[in-house]
């Protein structure tokens, strides 16, 4: 589904990543872990296409084409989904007006039919109750005021409302208790399926007893050194990163 | 001295204003003119007009207008003011035209001097007078204009949409006109003021609405100013309230040359409430300059002020906030918020508060911010999907309907969001068939 190739990218001439390959193929769960600072939110970021970084070699290649000219909208429309680490907050605009635009957005450009609102509140509440979410979140401001918890659930809200091929998680488990941990994993699982592929960025392993990856990379310093399958996760757990570091 | 401020003497004395019939409006104006002469045209060095020059506008050749329009066409208004179900008055170069039947009493204001409620409201100016070279011109040049009054415990069904329009075929007019409401005693009404141009000549328009909002008595007042480049408008609201009545004002400046957007809320009466909205919407090299002026007289009162600036291009946009607590206003609370959005790197906005307050038991608080579009927030929508225009229309819109929060008529409100398209539109900022 996504083939990363020798990325370097930087940013305000800082080095960042160093020449990172990575491949997923649909149906598979990824999982990304490393020590902080070590670029994996750069990595996602890249991917969900903000702007901020230069790529200065390598390419993205995502359904067979080279996705790096492509806006974040795009992205978005032809199914990459990121759930941000520190997702925004966005006065004046209600959730729910929001997911509207964005689902209708992502309609249209795959050819799809608009939703009419009393459609949309349909799916939302369904969606709203199968995360455990109060439903009086659709009407507040996006993100605005949620505490740390109900703004990670509000990521996983819009992923199952949205969709999408490719879905990154970029440590979407930090700051959950265990409840809100299993009904997060709940909806990602439901997502999860021969066609969709996910890359699940975390420090905590977990989360990987919910999630369960195929493949488990650790980043350092920018690069993949480390592969191996859910065991190299607990491993991490006990012998933590420097082993691999330098 | 200018030439503006010669011409307009010299048109007051050629008109005879001072020399009225009756004798206390021709001493009104004579002393008006008189405090214009000694205050002279503002500059720079006016505390209250620091941020806005008008070297280039008192040069300009504007000459008293009192002309009657000889045919007079309903101007062309968007459809969505057009059909609004409300009292319509239509003014046309600062004159009543309309002569319907209301269920308010509406005369032309030269025509009403002898009513003792217009001559009590005009000798009483219950404030503290702003020494201001327009306020007083507004009152050497009283005659056009209208009186409304609403009787007590008389609320209204319907908005009044009171339609402002200008003619084109004369150059350079300077219009000058007041308008007097007098809501009575427990009355309540929704108004909607709303000037429109499309004059091909430059036109300077002095504009002055005193607004007596009796005991208990509920307004609710949205004002647009519509102009174009030719329209220089200087525009004063007066608001005097009474014990436990409410006043909501929301303005919006979505168009011309040069705005002064001057509003002076005076909480008269214990119990008060006045909520005090606005929005510029400026472009191209416009300039709108907003004067607030809340006077709190009486204990018990309270007043919001929410001001907020798109700008876009090279334009300007000026808030003074000012807000005046007497000593007798005890347990006042007085909140002032400015915001603006910068569209374009272009634009510039000056903002000052300037609290003066003389009463020891008082909630006050100002806060005023200056910023661009969030590019984080710009980005997260974008990450959803939705593209960047469209993204970009969500957190500007976002930005300007906090505006009309506060406002509680539908009617007001649905006009307030169909002028804010209009201006996105004319902005190029939504396409017009989209417009929701
Ligand atoms: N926008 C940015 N501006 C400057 N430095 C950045 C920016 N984004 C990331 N970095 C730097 O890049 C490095 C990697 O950060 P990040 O990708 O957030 O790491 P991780 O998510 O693995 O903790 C850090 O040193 C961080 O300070
Ligand atoms: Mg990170």
């Amino acid at each position: 589904m996504i083939e990363i190739v020798n990325l370097h990218a930087e940013v305000q001439g800082q080095k960042i990543l160093n020449g990172l390959n990575l491949k997923i193929n649909k149906g598979e769960v990824h999982s990304i872990m490393g020590p902080n600072g070590s670029g994996k939110s750069t990595l996602a970021a890249i991917l969900a296409g903000k702007e901020d970084y230069d790529i200065t070699d390598g390419d993205i290649i995502y359904k067979g084409e080279s996705i790096l000219d492509l806006a974040p909208d795009e992205r978005a429309q032809q199914g990459i989904f990121l759930a941000f680490q520190y997702p925004i907050e966005i006065p004046g605009v209600s959730n729910a007006y929001f997911l509207r635009e964005a689902l209708n957005s992502i309609n249209k450009a795959r050819g799809n039919p608009v939703l009419k609102p009393v459609e949309f509140g349909k799916l939302a509440k369904q969606k709203i109750k199968m995360l455990k979410m109060d439903e009086t979140l659709l009407k507040r401001s996006l993100n605005e005021g949620f505490s740390g918890g109900e703004k990670k659930r509000n990521e996983i809200l819009q992923m199952a409302i949205l969709e999408p091929l490719l879905s990154i998680l970029d440590e979407t488990d930090s700051g959950l208790d265990i409840d809100a941990l299993q009904i997060v994993a709940n909806g990602v699982n439901s997502l999860r399926n021969e066609e969709t592929a996910f890359l699940v960025i975390t420090h905590y392993q977990r989360l990987l007893d919910y999630i369960v990856p195929d493949f488990v990379h650790v980043l350092v310093k920018g690069k993949i050194v480390k592969s191996g399958d859910k065991s190299l996760a607990l491993e991490l757990e006990s012998k933590g990163y420097s082993w691999l570091e330098d | 001295m200018d030439n503006l401020q010669n011409k307009l003497i010299k048109n007051f004395k050629e008109k005879g204003l001072a020399e009225y019939p009756l004798e206390w409006l021709g001493n009104y104006r004579l002393d008006a003119i008189n405090a214009a002469e000694s205050l002279g045209v503002p500059d720079l060095s006016n505390e209250d007009w620091r941020f806005t020059s008008l070297k280039e506008f008192i040069k300009k050749d504007f000459s008293f207008f009192d002309g009657k329009a000889e045919t007079y066409n309903k101007p062309k208004l968007p459809e969505h003011i057009k059909s609004i179900d409300g009292y319509f008055v239509y003014m046309h170069n600062g004159q009543l035209v309309s002569d319907s039947d209301y269920p308010f009493s509406l005369t032309r204001l030269n025509d009403s001097f002898e009513d003792l409620k217009v001559k009590e409201i005009l000798l009483n100016e219950v404030s503290s007078k702003n020494k201001d070279f327009f306020y007083e011109l507004s009152c050497a040049f009283i005659d056009d204009g209208f009186f409304l009054k609403l009787e007590g415990s008389n609320r209204l069904d319907k908005p009044i949409v009171i339609i402002n329009s200008f003619d084109s075929d004369v150059d350079s007019k300077f219009v000058n006109t007041r308008n007097i409401f007098y809501f009575e005693e427990s009355s309540s009404a929704e108004i909607i003021e709303y000037s429109v141009s499309e004059s091909v000549n430059e036109f300077f328009l002095n504009k002055t609405s005193i607004v007596y909002v009796d005991q208990n008595a509920r307004v609710e007042h949205l004002l647009v100013e519509d102009g174009n480049k030719n329209s220089f408008i200087f525009s004063n609201l007066k608001i005097v309230q009474g014990r436990d009545s409410h006043f909501t004002t929301n303005s919006i400046l979505s168009g011309g040359q040069l705005i002064r957007n001057n509003v002076h809320p005076i909480l008269n009466g214990e119990g008060c409430f006045s909520n005090i909205l606005g929005l510029y919407l400026s472009s191209e090299d416009q300039l709108m300059d907003n004067y607030m002026f809340v006077e709190h007289l009486k204990p018990h009162c309270e007043s919001t002020q929410l001001y907020k600036g798109l700008l876009n291009d090279e334009s300007r946009g000026v808030f003074h906030g000012r807000i005046l607590v007497h000593k007798e206003a005890q347990k006042t609370n007085a909140y002032q918020t400015n915001r603006n959005l910068l569209l374009s790197d272009k634009a510039q906005v000056d903002t000052k508060p300037q609290l003066e307050i003389y009463a020891d038991d008082v909630k006050c608080s100002h806060g005023a911010t200056i910023g661009q579009i969030d590019k984080e927030a710009l980005h997260y929508l974008q990450a959803r999907g939705i593209n960047k225009d469209k993204a970009m229309l969500m957190l500007i819109k976002a930005f300007t309907d906090e505006v009309c929060e506060p406002m509680e008529s539908e009617v007001l409100l649905e006009a307030f969001h169909n002028i804010v398209n209009d201006w996105f539109v004319k902005s190029e900022l939504l396409e017009p068939e989209n417009q929701e």
